[in-house]
């Protein structure tokens, strides 16, 4: 059973690996000014309510991993209470690459779905 | 069971043992900022609630250290080493960060590793940066020295302290900075993001962990020793260059501008034809030796950055 668990998590897993860029570029081209990783943690989570498929932590590495792509920028400031906080911005290649991530995202759905569903037409 | 902010912070280290020193530092400052973000938040909604109770519902929300620190592992391994040669990189990112990095060989022949130096990035970077070593090695030498010696003269009077303590923050700073200076030229993986300072605790204890810390007082050392450092690098760069081109100019000095190669009073001497070709190629040789000298004491210069300006 455990090991049945184990793939079951294996797969979310390397889903996630993939997603997380997609929706965290999205977060960013949609917000208006900058975001730090809370604000975005807490966003994701008002909108997809009862799905938690994402930890937030997991969240930081995939931010930091798209900065040093070059499709987010980001700077430090101090915040009133607490710990800095590091800002995140997309810039235009980050746009550019979401478009096509988007279209590939749309494919990639259509392409699943239509497998999926072929089976039930059985 | 974790209570605390510290106690996540310590985990995840834990978890994190044997990855790069720069990418724990990374995700503890991460960690710290998301952890204490989100329990300012609980208690201002409800400040009746108990700091364990609400870490408990943070980090379901946030990923047990172990998950966050394979998340972290994973994104590490994917990244690759800046200034990584194109042809390699590949081979390099498929491996795994707990596997040993592959050896790569060298395929190409003798001269075109002896000569494709000037085409490395990496041995450029560093020649930069070794030469530029002798400024900030002054200023960080002067800083250090003028620092030090203030604060401990000053402490006999209670102003030292604060002196003292921002002294020790400025050390801090400089080693941030030299840090991001390190990995842009040098392409050693350094912090990208300062360490936060605990938020529980008095200034005279922050003040206490400063002094108590062996980074603060490792990065002292290296600012002080910056200073020769960058006078030897300095110094035997310059005159392995000009001695270099001296050897490539000399043709050119003395059949152009009838200079002689050395004078003795009033005698003057100039090397045989036959001569100049060898002053040529051996010019040319020393100039590609000394781009190899440069490559490796900037790689050896970045270990010890590594090892003295990045905490454990």
């Amino acid at each position: 059973m455990d090991e049945l668990n184990e793939a079951i998590k294996k797969f979310q897993k390397e889903l996630n690996g993939g997603t997380s860029s997609l929706v965290l570029l999205s977060v960013l081209d949609k917000a208006e000014s900058p975001m730090y990783g809370y604000q975005i943690a807490k966003l994701i989570e008002a909108q997809t309510k009862d799905v938690d498929i994402m930890k937030q932590g997991a969240l930081y590495p995939v931010l930091r991993s798209l900065e040093s792509t070059g499709l987010l920028e980001s700077e430090v400031e101090p915040s009133v209470s607490g710990p800095p906080r590091r800002y995140y911005r997309i810039n235009e290649p980050g746009r550019m690459t979401l478009a096509k991530w988007i279209e590939i995202w749309h494919q990639t759905r259509e392409f699943v779905d239509a497998i999926l569903k072929g089976g039930d037409d059985d | 069971m974790i209570n605390s902010v510290e106690q996540y912070l310590s985990k995840l280290k834990k978890e994190l043992s044997g990855s790069d020193r720069a990418t724990i530092q990374d995700a503890l400052s991460d960690a710290e900022e998301h952890l204490r973000t989100a329990l300012n938040s609980a208690t201002e909604a409800d400040p009746q609630i108990s700091e364990a109770e609400a870490m408990a519902a943070i980090v379901e929300k946030y990923g047990a250290p172990e998950e966050i620190a394979a998340a972290y592992k994973e994104i590490e391994s994917r990244t690759p080493s800046s200034f990584a040669r194109p042809i390699y990189k590949e081979s390099e990112a498929e491996v795994a960060p707990e596997v040993a990095k592959p050896v790569v060989v060298d395929t190409r022949p003798f001269y075109v590793k002896f000569f494709g130096i000037f085409a490395d990035l990496k041995a450029w970077g560093a020649l930069l940066y070794l030469i530029f070593a002798l400024g900030t090695g002054i200023i960080y030498f002067t800083w250090a020295v003028t620092g030090l010696s203030l604060s401990l003269g000053l402490l006999i009077l209670i102003i030292g302290i604060p002196i003292a303590g921002l002294f020790l923050l400025s050390v801090r700073g400089i080693a941030l900075v030299e840090g991001r200076i390190v990995e842009a030229l040098l392409g050693v993986r350094m912090p990208r993001r300062p360490l936060f300072s605990r938020k529980d605790i008095g200034w005279w204890q922050k003040f206490k962990g400063m002094l108590t810390s062996q980074h603060t007082w490792t990065a002292i050392v290296y600012m002080t020793l910056q200073m020769p450092l960058g006078i030897i690098y300095f110094t035997v760069i310059i005159t392995l260059i000009a001695l270099s081109l001296w050897g490539i100019a000399i043709p050119i000095l003395q059949l152009g501008f009838n200079m002689p190669v050395g004078q003795n009073w009033d005698t003057y001497y100039y090397l045989a034809g036959w001569m100049m070709p060898i002053t040529v190629i051996g010019g040319i040789l020393l100039l590609t030796g000394t781009m190899h000298l440069v490559k490796a004491a900037g790689r050896l210069h970045g270990n010890l950055a590594k090892a003295m300006l990045v905490r454990e």
